[in-house]
């Protein structure tokens, strides 16, 4: 296959993905599940798809180590950052 | 999820350089640095109001927020759509899926619109409660950020129709994109955490 459309057809499944772990957040809420784990699974399905946005869609998988250090840096802290607040308030 | 790459050549063991113009990727990092403080703050004030959040969470249109998400996911796919097309000198092409991207970003702001207007027709303000405050502050934050995409994109596409873009010359093509997807990226964490996580 033209390299090319393999790219194309990886962005695609890429999207894919991402549309589905969307409607696995909207479920989540939608039934009203809660709870520090319900909390984790929704935070590390945001980091997922973070990362497929700064690794895919930002196309920063081969740049240096510090603009990806940064980028999954960001979305890591936020996701930890957030963990441990809500843990707390539990 | 390595079988999800999409850089195709991995032969070239020198690491990339960044996407666009350096400038906006140092505009990327101060904007993502205010809004994880943002994100945080919200959290911190939710610690110690969580009775009052997880009251007027549910209160917000999740059908709109879920709605907004599969938007702006679907407009960023079409900008990389359009960093590949151009990649290959299909100007036309490029344009395309810019425009598409655009007609999405589009639809963000209006169902945006409704649920702010929404909002405001029941009297809410950002002085109604803590929480509303941080969701009109955070949330009209971003609209602004979206706007400023849509810019920006725009811009593109008119410098992409003059023929100022090719395959040898698209840092402009580039640049916007990964401020879209910035924007994108910001709201994939703002989603869950102002609309469903309690």
């Amino acid at each position: 296959m033209n390299p090319i459309l393999n790219k194309i057809n990886n962005i695609h499944t890429i999207w894919l993905l991402m549309i589905a772990l969307t409607l696995f957040t909207y479920v989540f809420g939608k039934l009203g599940y809660n709870g520090l784990f319900v909390t984790l699974i929704l935070l590390l399905t945001a980091v997922i798809k973070g990362t497929l946005i700064i690794r895919d869609f930002m196309e920063l998988r081969d740049v240096s180590f510090l603009w990806r250090a940064i980028m999954f840096g960001w979305i890591w802290t936020v996701a930890l950052a957030l963990a441990i607040t809500f843990m707390i308030s539990l | 999820m390595t079988t999800l790459s999409t850089s195709a050549d991995v032969s070239n063991t020198e690491p990339k350089l960044l996407p666009g113009d350096l400038a906006i990727w140092f505009f990327i990092f101060m904007e993502l640095l205010v809004f994880a403080i943002a994100f945080l703050a919200y959290a911190i004030m939710r610690g110690q109001h969580v009775e009052l959040f997880n009251q007027y969470q549910l209160t917000l249109n999740k059908e709109s927020g879920a709605a907004n998400t599969l938007l702006l996911i679907t407009s960023s796919y079409f900008v990389i759509r359009a960093v590949h097309a151009i990649r290959n000198d299909k100007v036309k092409l490029c344009i395309r899926e810019l425009y598409i991207a655009l007609t999405l970003g589009t639809g963000f702001l209006i169902l945006k619109s409704l649920e702010f207007y929404d909002k405001f027709a029941e009297g809410i303000t950002l002085s109604t409660n803590t929480f509303y405050m941080f969701y009109l502050s955070l949330t009209m934050f971003h609209f602004f950020h979206v706007i400023l995409g849509m810019i920006i994109l725009s811009a593109v596409v008119i410098k992409a129709k003059q023929g100022k873009y090719s395959a040898k010359n698209h840092i402009g093509v580039e640049t916007g994109a990964s401020y879209w997807h910035m924007v994108d990226l910001v709201w994939i964490i703002l989603f869950p955490l102002m609309y469903i996580i309690r």
